[in-house]
């Protein structure tokens, strides 16, 4: 028996105007890091991060779950609208949960379009932050497949979202993580996966703007897996090369959800990208 | 039949064969009665489901059997596929579009639908599958 140190709690903010009920995980103490889940998913992802006690001796880790993803529910009114995330909604959402938490300069770790959006803080609101932690995070990536397809009524869009992103994953990947991270977005509320790949697949207002990113006030690191084909290790240094002063690390044995899906060959990774961050 | 064709039948009964001791990835395709075109090399293979079973594998040439969708592949990208940990590009029917050496065709919407059945049947192709 064994009971985690994982503790979880509710933060209600208003976001763009609209009240939003967040749930929000968190362990360790010290330097804040705030950490963002993929599209389609929750703060599950980060499970094993906020469990490791070398890590969270020194770091305090926070995660929380978008509105309409995890344990967060969608807005009052949501069953009247068509969710589409936007990358002026998903800035306004961190910099809310932020400031609900009290968070003095965290250094923000974000993973896939959570390492879009942490690129768009960089660029729009650098002051805000400790460094970046750009984690399988491109300035673009269309759409190989048709979003539309992962929500339908006559299909499973979840289990049609986890088929499509197992491509992604590593085979080096302990199988039960593999599930793991599937059963995450198996169990996406309808529409969600969807919503989340639009801002994801839509908005190239990156492209062409990165070297507004100013690294020498916040550091930029990017962590890419080989076998991610979402975004390639080839789009991750594509990126890091319009923002002067980047740096990039490449892990050989991992997919697109390396925290989830093989936690113990991400994990020196993630702690070398804190190393990387400045402390005070 | 030439001798890579009798290679790749022997490999696709050999799936078939793992397919009928998977009572839960039986469940899993209790839906699909599809036939589904594997081209390899040029040769090909007509796979016939019926609620989730493969009840035959009819080798091609054929102008005249219907499918829902197909996949066009080479031997040598499958037998990497089909290794226990395939280098990046070969460890998904996905990914070994997007380097392309695999071509989907026909209603890939079909397959998508039921894209976790498929991968997993041809998973069972892979060394060390249970």
């Amino acid at each position: 028996m064994s009971i985690e140190p994982i503790t979880g709690r509710y933060l209600n903010v208003q976001v763009a105007g609209r009240a939003q009920r967040i749930y929000v995980e968190e362990a360790g103490q010290g330097c804040p890091v705030l950490c963002l889940h993929t599209a389609g998913s929750d703060t599950r992802q980060w499970r094993h991060i906020l469990n490791d006690a070398e890590i969270t001796k020194t770091n305090r880790i926070i995660t929380f779950d978008m509105p309409w993803h995890g344990k967060s529910l969608p807005p009052e009114g949501f069953h009247d609208e068509e969710y589409l995330l936007t990358t002026e909604t998903y800035m306004a959402t961190v910099l809310a949960v932020i400031d609900g938490l009290g968070l003095d300069r965290p250094v923000l770790a974000g993973v896939s379009m959570g390492g879009r959006i942490a690129l768009q803080l960089a660029r729009h609101h650098g002051d805000r932050f400790a460094g970046f932690l750009a984690i399988e995070a491109s300035d673009f990536q269309p759409a190989w497949y048709d979003i539309d397809w992962f929500h339908r009524p006559d299909a499973h869009g979840g289990e049609m979202g986890a088929a499509l992103v197992s491509t992604n994953i590593s085979p080096h990947a302990p199988l039960a993580e593999r599930w793991n991270t599937l059963w995450m977005f198996m169990s996406s509320g309808p529409g969600v996966f969807r919503g989340d790949l639009s801002f994801y697949t839509r908005d190239d207002s990156l492209v062409g703007n990165l070297g507004d990113i100013d690294t020498a006030k916040t550091p930029v690191h990017f962590i890419v897996g080989a076998y991610d084909f979402t975004c390639t290790p080839d789009d991750a240094r594509r990126t890091a090369d319009a923002i002067p002063g980047a740096t990039l690390a490449v892990m050989d044995e991992v997919g697109h959800f390396p925290m989830s899906e093989h936690p113990a060959a991400f994990r020196s990774f993630f702690v070398d990208g804190l190393a990387r961050m400045p402390s005070d | 039949m030439r001798h890579g064709a009798r290679k790749m039948l022997e490999k696709l009964q050999d799936v078939q064969m793992r397919l009928q001791d998977k009572p839960q990835l039986l469940r899993r395709g209790r839906l699909i009665s599809d036939t589904v075109l594997l081209r390899v090399d040029g040769d090909e293979f007509y796979l016939h489901f019926d609620k989730g079973a493969l009840a035959t594998i009819t080798p091609g040439p054929s102008k005249k059997i219907p499918y829902q969708f197909g996949l066009s592949t080479d031997a040598e990208a499958l037998a990497a596929f089909w290794t226990p940990t395939p280098p990046p590009g070969f460890h998904d029917i996905f990914a070994m579009a997007k380097i392309g050496r695999l071509e989907f065709s026909g209603d890939i919407l079909r397959l998508v639908k039921n894209l976790m059945f498929f991968k997993e049947v041809l998973l069972l192709g892979r060394e060390g599958a249970a």
